[in-house]
């Protein structure tokens, strides 16, 4: 039963990540072979050029896509977990109101949020770089991670903060030692989105760190596209090595989610 | 041990419902109690008045002036009341793109929620590698837009894609997906229904996550089936991750705009723009940028999603009054 | 959310409100300070001797040779140059969100029909203001920089469209390329290269600028005026198109294809004919086949007028006039004689003027035919259309998309095309 789960498992996986597969079979595709009708299903004449443009000019930019995804998470979780614990648990009057403007606010186009930013940024002097970014790409997170902690932390049951009123601890005890450490899942969660978001973000990139001395990934695909012209395999080949070390992050970070519910279940 | 207290509760809520809660709450209101919640809610309301303010701001006020593009620069455009959202609403693109919107948000939804729950209660029972095959579904969130959806496009296409290639190889004849007026729509739902799965999925095996194992013990106990135990223990209990999910889902969906710009820029003539697209067009699509229409076509956009939160509430209030 | 304690609820957001403000001030204050040596190269750029320069080649980084020219560009004109390269589609924003907060590059680079809106958004200065010499270039390379009997800029070279043929194909189908003179002989061409097995002809009708700078070379062959899309002339182009298509002699994908996507279907070695441009030429020899050029045929015989395309090098309007005397000596440098030559022959384009042209074919012969097209070439903001241009084009490749994808005949789709340029340009 477990073995059937785990090849099912693997083959819904396998038709999810069938687009990501053709990302790779383009990023090893020759030039001419790229439209051929009917495509080739594996790398049949495969190059590495798409390969040797990306890692003689990429590495650097990882690094930076790399800081800007965790300062993202870092602000993210620094405004929006204290906001979702008052709003779940100290209901605040117009709390509700609070929570409606949230949602809202995601509406606003990215496009018209980067041009906004943009005078802001300019007249700030953060404009191009690295903090700026991070402010930018945490306006992708805060608003959903302050509705989704909301939620979770709603299930938190009163008795549990009751306890700990009962034992003298403050409001800020109480949601530093007992809100955070319960809502751990949630976090993690949160911030896999924030970091995902931040790490995959165009928009904002391009709007505020064109000029930037330190630029994300996103942007090191521009040296793939020129005016006239745009080299796929290379583009594709910059996708798939940016997205590598971000894999391996995800894989960590869920098997902790999991890690942590198993080890709830086991004492229960 | 607190992890385990924390998990069983929400099934005592959920069987004995709140009246009581309800009382308790009131009196939680007290004057301190308002202060500190405030004080938790202060670096929220600065960031969301730094950052929101301004930008929504600007596009009102975008939308409420006569833009060219020297008044842009020059910043003296005259006001001109609701003249961007009248041309807008007389547009022959309206209905179309309105209905379109529609479709696009509905279909889009449904399917990744639907799809994000089901693989949700798949992955929640542990087996090997049910961890790893989980992060692997996320990695379609790791690409950056223009490379998911351009890799869309390319397995689309009518003559090279792969998804020809594979119909032809089944017998079936190939489909125009991105440059037939009948398949453009479908085509970048499907591949936004692709890029929501992993939203859903994620936020929803977290949901499962908060409901104890115990629950379904009991519920076996009582003899229910896992269609039963689904239904009537799983469902309920996670209706209010659910509801935020499908609440966000909508926001985001409205929002979408890149994956159907990439793929296939709104057309053919109009056949997939929708209200995002549109206002993406009249704005930055063309030389000349119409940022008032534009702006106006966004704001609309940001009423209906108006529309639908205020909806939310409405739904959730009934919930905790039944 | 009780109606009865909305009152309350207001109050409290009405200090919410306060303490933010509050915030507000608090985050402002302390960075106004800071502000101007930290804003970067554009903001420094006003005290020393940095300027700033935009352009739409993000694929060349800093140890390309063009980025190379821009620096000692700056060290003959004696400052420093920092240099930032966009993306083409948005550049046009970046520019007029710069402007509007006054924070314009010194010199800017721009796609040719852009050069119209930004004249008249107020963002470039003219060559009054600037002094730059624009007395040798071809007149209609420049055309494309005038606005008001102003020009805006100076062409830093130009590209157009031709016919890009695989002899290969051709051969095998029997078809000699010097017979294809006209639309009708083309058309034939393309019906004996399906019969012989092989694909037609592959181009790029997306829902974009891009499809509209294909489309153009058929309208204006026809005959066609842009001022009146739905003239039987400007209905014949689009039917040309539709038909092929029909028939099968171009792809369906044609309607979403970028140009790149069109270059890559004629690159698999399957199509007899690719309309493509001038800076496809490096990428042909690298197909592995042979092949050659032709121009684009008119309706009834003789060259076809293609769009030119290739960029403009302008400077925008500063708040310190004196900037421009140094701005003129680097663009001045840009376009030199000499420098233009290493510049064209990087970006893959064609000079403009008739002496770097003529340098340019010294150099390679097979640039003859595209510096023979070049010269046939016409603005696509010119005949006196400006900024109506954009107003004209958009609804134009719309009915192109309409017709080849069959949802309304090309007579209807170009009458329909035709009413909204007009009420968009009156």
């Amino acid at each position: 039963m477990r073995r059937l789960k785990t090849a099912v498992g693997l083959a819904l996986t396998a038709v999810m990540l069938f687009p990501v597969y053709w990302m790779v079979n383009v990023s090893f595709t020759r030039d001419q072979d790229m439209r051929k009708s009917p495509p080739y299903w594996f790398p049949v004449h495969g190059t590495l050029e798409g390969y040797r443009a990306v890692l003689e000019r990429q590495l650097p930019y990882l690094g930076v896509s790399l800081v800007v995804g965790l300062g993202t998470v870092a602000l993210t979780l620094l405004i929006a977990a204290p906001a979702a614990y008052s709003l779940a648990k100290l209901r605040p009057r117009g709390g509700g109101v609070l929570s409606f403007v949230l949602l809202i606010a995601q509406m606003i186009p990215g496009i018209i949020m980067a041009m906004g930013f943009y005078a802001i940024f300019l007249t700030t002097g953060v404009l191009n770089t690295v903090p700026g970014l991070i402010v930018a790409d945490s306006t992708l997170a805060v608003p959903f991670a302050v509705l989704i902690l909301t939620a979770f932390m709603s299930g938190i049951p009163e008795e549990l903060l009751q306890a700990a009123r009962v034992d003298g601890a403050g409001v800020m005890r109480t949601f530093v030692s007992i809100v955070l450490p319960v809502s751990r899942n949630s976090i993690i969660t949160v911030s896999l989105f924030a970091f995902l978001w931040a790490w995959s973000d165009f928009v904002f990139a391009s709007t505020l760190d064109q000029g930037g001395a330190h630029q994300p990934i996103t942007l090191g695909i521009y040296h793939y596209i020129g005016n006239n012209n745009q080299e796929w395999n290379a583009i594709m080949a910059t996708a798939v090595v940016a997205s590598i070390p971000a894999t391996v992050l995800l894989i960590v970070a869920q098997r902790y989610v999991a890690a942590g519910v198993t080890a709830g279940a086991v004492k229960d | 041990m607190s992890m385990s207290r924390v998990t069983r509760t929400p099934v005592r809520t959920a069987r004995a419902p709140v009246p009581a809660q309800g009382r308790e709450r009131r009196a939680a209101r007290t004057r301190s109690g308002q202060w500190a919640a405030w004080a938790f809610l202060a670096p929220v309301v600065v960031y969301l008045l730094i950052f929101y303010a301004y930008p929504l701001y600007r596009n009102v006020e975008l939308s409420l002036r006569n833009y060219t593009v020297r008044s842009f620069v020059q910043g003296d455009a005259p006001f001109a009341g609701f003249a961007n959202y009248a041309k807008v609403f007389a547009d022959a693109t309206f209905a179309p793109a309105l209905w379109h919107t529609i479709v696009f948000t509905v279909v889009s939804l449904a399917f990744q929620f639907t799809i994000g729950l089901a693989l949700a209660v798949f992955f929640s029972r542990n087996f090997r590698l049910s961890a790893t095959l989980r992060a692997l579904f996320l990695v379609p969130w790791l690409l950056p837009l223009i490379v998911s959806a351009s890799t869309w496009s390319w397995m689309l296409n009518s003559d090279s894609g792969v998804v020809n290639a594979a119909l032809s190889w089944a017998g079936a004849g190939p489909v125009n997906w991105l440059t037939s007026p009948d398949w453009s729509l479908w085509s970048v739902i499907i591949a936004n229904i692709w890029i929501g799965i992993p939203f859903n999925l994620v936020v929803l095996y977290s949901g499962l996550q908060a409901i104890p194992s115990a629950v379904y013990e009991a519920a076996a106990l009582d003899g229910a089936g896992a269609w039963q135990r689904f239904w009537r223990v799983t469902f309920p209990l996670l209706r209010p991750v659910s509801a935020i999910t499908v609440l966000l889902g909508l926001v985001y969906t409205l929002k979408v705009f890149d994956i159907i710009w990439i793929m296939t820029k709104g057309g053919p003539s109009g056949s997939s723009s929708t209200f995002a697209t549109w206002s993406y067009r009249l704005g930055f699509g063309n030389l000349v940028p119409s940022f008032g229409p534009g702006a106006a076509v966004g704001n609309l956009l940001i009423l209906m999603a108006l529309a639908f939160g205020l909806v939310y509430i409405r739904v959730q209030r009934r919930q905790a009054a039944a | 959310m009780r109606p009865g304690s909305s009152g309350r609820r207001a109050a409290g957001m009405g200090a919410a409100v306060l303490a933010a403000a509050a915030g507000l001030a608090a985050c402002s204050s302390p960075s106004d300070g800071t502000g101007a040596p930290s804003a970067g190269a554009s903001q420094a750029a006003a005290g020393g001797g940095t300027y700033t320069i935009w352009d739409p080649y993000p694929q060349y980084d800093k140890s390309s040779d063009w980025v190379k020219l821009l620096e000692s560009c700056g060290t003959q004109a004696g400052v420093k140059v920092e240099r930032t390269g966009y993306d083409t589609s948005d550049l046009t924003n970046k520019a007029l969100l710069a402007a509007q907060q006054g924070n314009s590059p010194d010199v800017l680079i721009v796609d040719n029909p852009v050069v119209s809106t930004l004249a008249e958004a107020g963002v470039l200065t003219t060559t009054e203001e600037n002094k730059l010499d624009v007395t040798s270039i071809a007149p209609n390379l420049l055309a494309a920089g005038q606005l008001g009997g102003k020009t805006y800029g100076v062409p830093i070279g130009a590209n157009t469209l031709a016919l890009y043929y695989n002899k290969g194909v051709l051969k095998k189908a029997g078809v000699d390329a010097a017979a294809v003179k006209d639309w009708a002989s083309l058309t034939a061409a393309l019906e004996k290269v399906k019969a012989a097995g092989k694909k037609g002809i592959t181009f790029s009708a997306i829902g974009t600028e891009e499809g509209s700078f294909q489309f153009l070379p058929w309208f204006w062959g026809s005959g066609a005026n842009l001022t009146k899309l739905d003239s039987p002339e400007g209905v014949s182009a689009v039917a040309l198109w539709a038909d092929w298509l029909k028939k099968g002699y171009a792809p369906n994908s044609v309607i979403n294809n970028t140009q790149t996507t069109s270059w890559q279907e004629f690159a698999t070695g399957d199509f007899a004919f690719a309309e493509n441009g001038t800076w496809q030429l490096a990428n042909a020899k690298k197909t592995g086949f042979d092949y050659g050029i032709i121009p684009i045929p008119a309706k009834d015989g003789g060259t076809a007028p293609a769009p030119t395309g290739g960029e403009f090098v302008s400077i925008p309007v500063q708040s310190d006039t004196a900037r421009y005397a140094t701005s003129q000596k680097l663009v001045s440098c840009l376009t030199s004689t000499e420098n233009s030559l290493a510049t064209t022959t990087t970006l893959s384009y064609i000079a403009p003027t008739e002496a770097v042209q003529a340098k340019q074919v010294e150099q390679n012969a097979e640039l003859e035919v595209w510096v023979a097209a070049v010269k046939a070439a016409k603005g696509r903001t010119s005949d006196n259309l400006g900024t109506k241009y954009p107003k004209i084009s958009e609804p134009m490749w719309g009915a192109v998309q309409a017709a080849l994808s069959g949802s309304t005949a090309p007579q209807e789709a170009m009458a329909a095309a035709q009413s909204a340029a007009a009420s968009a340009t009156q």
